[in-house]
């Protein structure tokens, strides 16, 4: 697959991978891919990608630059507006950057008061409401998931390069776990939402008979009121948010259901 | 004078360092933290307990192992829920891989280039290309055993209260034996290496505190143990270490007695040395260190140390599970029932301590989770304000370089410290 960036530009392509607040687990993702993640990064100049390197990054223009995490602090949100100004292409890597993530918990519940269950001294502490990146800037594409599947960067970085965007299949998590020969979690009577959440992750959680918990996110024919429909004898509704609230995908839910049943 | 990095990069999270130097006396040293906050502790309360393991150890991307098996032994113990030996095996053995794959990642990785004169891994990796390709093969190796322990590195999945979601298959694991020679054998190399690199000289004596087994070097079902005090069982932890947030302060940091104290490598290696494996004992001999060891550069090398152990220690109990029935690992019945848990794990950087209340439905009362970082923060600092002077008269960028080599030592992970 790697052989696809060899000879493909005559000058290296400037690549820039940049993290706001976050576990970095899509960071991680990339550079476990060992050997393999060195020789991709031989054959472009990484211009920032501070797990390896120690020098400043000077703000050249780059052609792909590739974001994740949370815009939290000021610092965070100076960073990722700079990197879109900079960038030709701005994808995001991760459920953090692309859908608000686990720190978006906070939101459907008691917002900013969350503070006062972990700090006894509130004042001068940055406590924002947490908003997806492309709140702040355009994003041109989204490596979803929590973590990103590291294969899924490698598929499809070489059209980024070519400066076109990549389409993900629209198909569900089902159809890799199948292929997985997996038994499906919904005919053992267990949850899963693997119906209506976007394939491309090789079906990982259902394989080690986790429910998908939509990480992520809907895909595009994504059917909410079949999934409740199937879940109904499985789980409450209260349930159904509540699990959807951990990769923020309850108000992508919420949003879907307002557009089919308006008002 | 003022010494300010603006940015520290190859460490896990964000943090830059400033310093007030006054006529030769250090006034401070501070760590100036870049993390926002994510509330992981405040997001868990009012949830059921099922999600603790799955939010908690997004936390961090490079140890969610550790987490993922402390937000779970803390909600077990909040159940009373006993596990099976098979259980618990499965867990220590995890833990080991996270333990070999984190390690190998911050003394190569991150650590190394600082000691050989070098700003990037790119360079690193072009002018030691065997080197790197024995350190990605003992992370490797980590990283294998998580997978087919966990599902996955990142994030792992299977582990949850009451046992495993599913288990390793008995090839999968025979796999690992099969490839442990050669892993040990490269390790052994790689420490080699390691053992011929200049290392800096500084001591500031300080407390080391980690878990204690009888017979063991400790990692998973442990009491607490200290350079200075008495042994301690988990639950009596926050009765006597304070945790103190300062105004304007992210991060709580952590005191014994009013003094910073030491966790991780160092302090494991300072108080368990006695019960390492065969070759990490040799390998440690090797190094010729006297202890009590109070230089924190030596932290990468007892890193190394514990990477020997732990491929060895992984060895033994793998074969152990070949030997038992791997099904009675899968998850158990138990009883929802309100109580306080108390859990610790010893993580690459150091002991992490998880508190839960839990209510009687099974939902989250209240959190409390106690990083490594957190813990050695403070004494992070009290090293560097001790170690400025001897740097002083140095050219500015190489005092920078210094310290930047220091705090990396350290191997903090924001992240973790903040969440």
């Amino acid at each position: 697959m790697l052989e696809h960036f060899k000879d493909f530009f005559k000058k290296k392509p400037k690549i820039a991978i940049v993290s706001l607040t976050s576990c970095e687990g899509c960071q991680f993702a990339l550079l476990d891919l060992g050997e393999c993640f060195l020789d991709f990064v031989s054959q472009i100049e990484m211009v920032d990608f501070r797990l390896l390197e120690d020098e400043e990054d000077k703000g050249e223009k780059i052609d792909i630059g590739i974001v994740e995490g949370n815009p939290m602090t000021d610092e965070n949100i100076e960073t990722l507006k700079k990197l879109r100004e900079r960038s030709k292409i701005l994808a995001v890597l991760g459920n953090c950057a692309a859908m608000g993530g686990i720190p978006e918990i906070k939101n459907y519940q008691e917002g900013m008061n969350t503070i006062k269950h972990v700090y006894k001294y509130v004042q001068g502490i940055k406590n924002t409401e947490i908003k997806e990146v492309d709140n702040f800037v355009k994003v041109d594409f989204t490596f979803p998931g929590c973590p990103i599947n590291a294969e899924e960067f490698l598929k499809y970085m070489p059209e980024l390069l070519e400066g076109k965007i990549p389409v993900i299949p629209d198909q569900p998590v089902c159809v890799e776990c199948k292929a997985r020969g997996n038994r499906c979690l919904l005919l053992d009577k267990k949850p899963c939402f693997g119906p209506m959440i976007l394939g491309g992750c090789d079906a990982v959680c259902p394989t080690s008979r986790m429910m998908c918990q939509g990480c992520r996110g809907l895909r595009p024919k994504g059917n909410v009121k079949a999934m409740r429909a199937a879940l109904k004898n499985m789980m409450t509704d209260e349930e159904l948010e509540n699990v959807s609230e951990i990769y923020g995908l309850r108000d992508d839910i919420s949003e879907w259901e307002s557009k089919l049943y308006p008002n | 004078m003022n010494i300010r990095i603006n940015h520290i990069a190859k460490m896990e999270g964000h943090a830059g360092f400033m310093a007030s130097v006054l006529q030769g006396d250090v006034k401070s040293a501070k760590l100036e933290i870049q993390e926002g906050i994510r509330l992981i502790e405040g997001v868990l309360i009012g949830r059921y307990y099922t999600d603790m393991p799955v939010v908690a150890q997004r936390i961090c991307g490079i140890c969610p192992v550790v987490h993922n098996l402390t937000a779970v032994k803390a909600v077990e113990n909040a159940f009373g829920v006993k596990i099976t030996p098979e259980t618990e095996k499965l867990r220590t053995l995890m833990e080991f891989g996270q333990i070999i794959h984190s390690h190998a990642l911050h003394l190569f990785f991150l650590s190394l280039a600082d000691f050989l004169d070098m700003d990037n891994d790119i360079q690193l990796v072009k002018e030691y290309p065997e080197e790197t390709r024995k350190a990605i093969k003992i992370r490797e190796f980590g990283m294998d055993i998580v997978r087919i322990i966990g599902g996955r590195v990142v994030h792992p999945l299977t582990n949850e209260v009451g046992g495993f979601k599913k288990v390793p298959k008995p090839e999968e694991l025979k796999n690992l034996v099969e490839k442990s020679d050669e892993v040990l054998k490269i390790a052994l190399e790689l420490g080699e290496f390691f053992r011929k690199i200049k290392i800096p000289e500084f001591s500031r004596e300080t407390e080391y505190v980690c878990l204690a087994k009888s017979g063991t070097y400790a990692v998973y079902d442990c009491d607490i143990v200290s350079s200075k005090s008495t042994i301690l069982p988990v639950e009596k932890f926050e009765t006597n270490f304070q945790e103190i947030q300062k105004q304007n302060q992210v991060i709580k940091t952590l005191e014994h007695n009013g003094q910073s104290y030491m966790v991780g490598a160092i302090a494991r290696v300072n108080i368990n040395r006695g019960k390492l494996n065969m070759e990490a004992h040799k390998y440690l001999e090797s190094l010729n260190y006297k202890f009590p060891d109070y230089n924190p550069f030596h932290n990468i090398l007892f890193q190394m140390v514990e990477v020997i152990h732990c491929i060895e220690e992984s060895v033994k109990i793998t074969k152990e599970l070949l030997h038992s029935d791997l099904n009675q690992a899968l998850s158990k019945k138990y009883e929802i029932k309100e109580g306080i848990g108390v859990a610790a794990v010893e993580a690459p950087r150091g002991t992490l301590y998880y508190h839960v209340e839990v209510d009687g439905k099974g939902y989250i009362k209240n959190v409390n989770i106690i990083t490594p970082t957190a813990q050695f923060l403070a004494n992070l600092e009290d090293d560097i304000k001790a170690y400025i002077p001897s740097i002083m008269n140095l050219d500015d960028k190489i005092k920078e370089k210094k310290l930047r080599a220091f705090i990396r030592a350290y191997d903090p992970c924001i992240s973790c410290a903040v969440h």
